[in-house]
């Protein structure tokens, strides 16, 4: 509300006088005396070759009365289609690229309404499951290239089919598109060299991404629509983080804002209207399943909640979708490992305590590992019974921890203290299922009260929405990727101290928890 | 204590234009907080934010330079695990104007010599300090001459004897010698002798109290190139004094004290003055004289003032070198992880556990992670093959079976072409790595 609805692009209906004898203008001058005496602004107003070419036609089978679809944009407006005189709405995409999911939203420019959604796995998946052996496997020949960035089209195509046929419309109906990504998706959208992404000093190509024709992605929306993606700020604070503050409006506000984006990268941003800073802190795929044996997303048969009887070391489990449990998603690791450290099955450092074996055959050794079992075989949905080892175990500390140290390294880099954050807004598809209390418990999310948390979603999509619906938003995106200093967090032992001390349940400085019971 | 990055950046222009060479201003600010940026480079700042900053952010101890490239002062803080110690303590070899011709020129030979090359460093010794101890001003003057001509070190020139100074200082100001020691007695002379041929002089009082009331009758003379002596020749009490200069300097911002300090050595004892100098390298003095000048007994010192002033701010590793574990013989398995200090002590205590004596080749990867190395592209073929090849390990088995982490796999092939060894893919966790070997060996 605050940024208006001025969408990115929007339509205008126009009557033109029909050309005489004596009135013998050219058919375009005819259409922009008509259209500058119906624009709010004085700005130029362009026509591309390919609309121009159409031009006579359609105005003469319109009977002179057209639809114009117009970018407005900075200085100037650009035709990017023009119809015989109707009054459907123009509509926009705002797209979400994921590394693992790719999220459309379609969006009723008019109205500002979001109409329908479609989600799937983004196809680049079989190029590697992590940004670093994506951008290896692009810069391997000048055709993996090609490969992976056609990969992320067909993948946003193919959504953007299925919205079309749902809804009864044509290509040529989408006239704009907003693209949230992190650094190396929106490269590898746009189909720019990586290669330095990952390699020291790790630098993006670009921060403020040029709007392009869709016609140069071959996205299947109106050729001339412009696709603008979200500015970045380093190589591992992306569009999406950018769209996501924006969203937490983190910017113009006086009080203190912590913006955790808890997934593989782990990216935050701390700040007010006067600062920003921002880092990466690399916690790993486990809070979305990865790296743990029996880790999966939180869909059906996930166990998102974990009792341990402290006593006898009975389980009792909450299951996504209420089905017999195949695999732990996020939430259920963080409850796991609170209630683990609860029961005195593991110590603060993670150690399996086997000598409590004797009261559960739930805890027991195997050749590779320690393991704890949630559920037995004939209670899962599979063959295997489903355990957590202690490697697990070690793994959800390190990834808990590197958050934590995020956290903890900007506050010391602005020299603040962890009670002057006046709200904390998490974000991420994990941030949907997250129990604060447990989170707190284990040392993942600081010791605050519970009323300055708020989840927010998932904000790079939201974020992709508001610009596409709001030039003002749209142009504060730009300024506030300016603004956002990126903290380099492999330069200096701050990070390092930070995270060795938060390898521990729920940290070596247990006055850092005080609600935390020892 | 130094404003904070924020304090800095409120003064700012907060256009975020980069011009200066960071991104932002913010990060501009964090940079000037941490001493490793100029305002200059701001083309936008105000002339007020100017002042206000030049004057808040003026270091606590002024950087006095003398001689040959020596800097003095110029530290910030009281451990150096706070930040970092910048300027390495300036060692000097003391002369004595008594000795003979001969002995002075076997001492300066020997202050020659004083060059080392360790662990692919470089030590020199900074610097003679040619002292007037014969009550003769044209031997002094002499000596200067002498000792000037015979090396390009830097040099430092003591007498109490204003006299002596302005005959034996004007032939080698060029070189900029620090000169001294100005006391109670002498202090007009020869601060406004060191003024007027433009080189730093020594403050010499005993005691702080005395010290404090020389500093400031000495600025009134207009001059600000001073280094402190507080005047003590015993360890403990030199301590003492070395330790409250800085913390008045830092901490309470004491401006008279904030110049960099000087010790001298009072034991005779080569071993023991060496132990005494230790003390003032790690407490703070920023130049000490010594009597003595054997290679054997400066080597330490030198080795531990390059440890003391080394940056700490460097993440946390290993040596990169072949680590061996236990009794190692030629079928003992060879490891190859990174030099981060947690992957490495990973690795040993599950290779220790494994009772089988073992070879661990630590990467250098500037201390990081494997999949941090890897993502980073640090922990490449070329490179493990490389310091495969350097490692001599192919000498001290009979076997060419190298064990990588399972989590890289993915280079297992391109590293097996370049170190034409046999690469095995270990466990993706280093806890799996007892029933691996077991399995391997069995």
């Amino acid at each position: 509300d605050k940024y208006g609805h001025k969408p990115l692009a929007n339509k205008i209906r126009v009557q033109l006088p029909e050309p005489t004898l004596t009135d013998n203008a050219s058919d375009w001058a005819r259409l922009s005396v008509e259209l500058k005496r119906n624009l709010p602004y004085e700005k130029n107003i362009e026509i591309p070759l390919s609309v121009l070419r159409d031009l006579p036609e359609i105005l003469r089978q319109a009977n002179w009365d057209v639809s114009l679809t117009l970018t407005d944009l900075d200085d100037k407006y650009t035709i990017t289609r023009i119809e015989p005189g109707n009054e459907q709405p123009p509509y926009g995409l705002a797209i979400d690229i994921g590394t693992t999911t790719v999220v459309v939203y379609l969006v009723n420019l008019k109205t500002g309404a979001i109409e329908d959604k479609q989600g799937t796995y983004n196809k680049q998946a079989k190029f590697g499951d992590d940004v670093i052996s994506r951008i290896v496997y692009a810069v391997e020949t000048p055709d993996s290239m090609q490969e992976i960035h056609q990969a992320v089209i067909d993948t946003i195509n193919e959504l953007t089919d299925k919205l079309l046929a749902r809804q009864n419309l044509i290509q040529a109906d989408l006239t704009a598109a907003v693209v949230a990504a992190n650094t190396t998706m929106t490269q590898l959208f746009l189909g720019i060299n990586p290669r330095y992404l990952r390699l020291e000093p790790y630098i993006p190509t670009v921060s403020l991404t040029p709007s392009v024709p869709a016609r140069e992605l071959g996205l299947h929306i109106l050729p001339e629509a412009l696709v603008h993606s979200y500015p970045s700020v380093a190589s591992y604070v992306g569009g999406d983080i950018v769209s996501g503050a924006l969203i937490t409006d983190m910017a113009n506000k006086e009080e203190v804002t912590l913006f955790i984006d808890i997934g593989t990268n782990g990216e935050i941003v701390l700040g007010n209207q006067d600062w920003l800073v921002s880092c990466a802190c690399s916690a790993g795929p486990c809070f979305e399943g990865g790296g743990i044996n029996f880790g999966m997303r939180a869909m059906s048969g996930a166990i998102e909640r974990v009792e341990i009887d402290p006593e006898t070391l009975d389980v009792n489990l909450t299951v996504v979708g209420r089905i017999l449990p195949v695999g732990i998603c996020g939430s259920g690791l963080v409850d796991c490992l609170a209630k683990m450290r609860k029961a005195g099955i593991i110590d603060r450092a993670g150690n399996f305590q086997l000598e409590r074996s004797s009261y559960s055959a739930r805890l027991r050794q195997t050749p590779d590992d320690k393991e704890f079992v949630l559920a037995w075989a004939h209670q899962a949905g599979g063959d295997k019974d489903i355990v957590i080892t202690e490697n697990d175990v070690k793994n959800l500390i390190r990834a808990k921890g590197a958050i934590y140290a995020g956290i903890r390294s900007l506050l010391q880099m602005v020299a603040m203290d962890i009670d002057l954050i006046d709200r904390i807004d998490i974000a991420g598809g994990f941030g949907n299922y997250l129990n604060v209390p447990d989170s707190v418990q284990i040392g993942l999310l600081p010791d605050l009260p519970a009323e300055k948390y708020e989840f927010i979603g998932n904000s790079s999509v939201k974020g992709a929405c508001l610009a596409l619906l709001s030039q003002k938003a749209w142009r504060e995106a730009a300024d506030l990727a300016r603004k956002i200093t990126y903290v380099e967090l492999s330069i200096g032992t701050t990070f390092m101290d930070e995270f060795v001390s938060a390898l521990f349940l729920p940290h070596t400085d247990l006055s850092l928890f005080p609600t935390v019971e020892g | 204590m130094g404003l904070t990055g924020l304090e800095i950046y409120k003064q700012l222009p907060k256009k975020n234009c980069g011009e200066c060479g960071t991104p932002t201003c913010l990060a501009f600010a964090m940079a000037l907080a941490a001493g490793k940026g100029a305002l200059e480079t701001c083309p936008y700042v105000t002339d007020e934010a100017r002042e206000n900053l030049a004057s808040a952010s003026a270091p606590p101890i002024k950087a006095i330079k003398f001689g040959n490239e020596s800097v003095l002062g110029d530290e910030t803080v009281l451990f150096r695990h706070d930040k970092t110690f910048y300027h390495p303590t300036t060692l000097l070899i003391k002369v004595s104007d008594k000795l003979t011709d001969s002995e002075i020129e076997a001492k300066v030979q020997e202050i020659e010599g004083l060059e080392f090359d360790r662990v692919g460093l470089h030590y020199s010794i900074d610097g003679i300090a040619v002292v007037n101890e014969s009550s003769d001003q044209d031997r002094f003057s002499q000596v200067v001459e002498k000792v000037a001509s015979a090396t390009s070190r830097s040099l430092m020139v003591l007498s109490e004897n204003p006299d002596a100074l302005k005959a034996a200082v004007p032939g080698i100001a060029s070189r900029k010698p620090l000169i001294g020691p100005a006391t109670f007695e002498n202090y007009e002379a020869v601060v406004n002798f060191a003024k007027e041929q433009k080189v730093p002089v020594i403050l010499k009082a005993d005691g702080l109290d005395a010290l404090n009331e020389l500093v400031e009758s000495a600025q009134k003379l207009g001059y600000k190139e001073f280094v402190l002596d507080p005047g003590s020749r015993s360890t403990s009490q030199t301590l003492a004094n070395l330790t409250h200069l800085r913390r008045l300097a830092i901490k309470k911002k004491y401006r008279p004290f904030g110049y960099p300090v000087i010790a001298f050595t009072g034991k005779n004892e080569p071993l023991d003055e060496i132990a005494e100098a230790s003390v003032y390298v790690a407490k703070y003095a920023s130049a000490i004289v010594l009597k003595t000048s054997i290679k054997a007994h400066i080597l330490p010192l030198m080795a531990l003032r390059q440890n003391l002033y080394t940056d700490p701010q460097k993440p946390i590793q290993v040596e990169p070198t072949l680590h061996v574990i236990g009794d190692v013989n030629e079928n003992s398995p060879v490891y190859v992880t990174t030099n981060f200090s947690l992957t490495y002590y990973s690795v040993e205590g599950e290779v220790e556990s494994s009772k089988i004596p073992s070879y661990i080749l630590p990467i250098d990867t500037d201390g990081t992670s494997v999949l941090t190395a890897y993502a980073a592209g640090k922990f490449e073929p070329e490179k493990i093959a490389d310091a495969l090849a350097a490692s001599g390990v192919a000498e001290k088995v009979n076997h060419r079976n190298l064990i990588i982490p399972g989590a890289v796999a993915v280079i297992s092939g391109k590293l097996q072409e370049k170190s034409s060894w046999k690469v095995v893919v270990g466990p993706r966790e280093s806890s799996g790595i007892i029933s691996f070997v077991r399995t391997m060996q069995g």
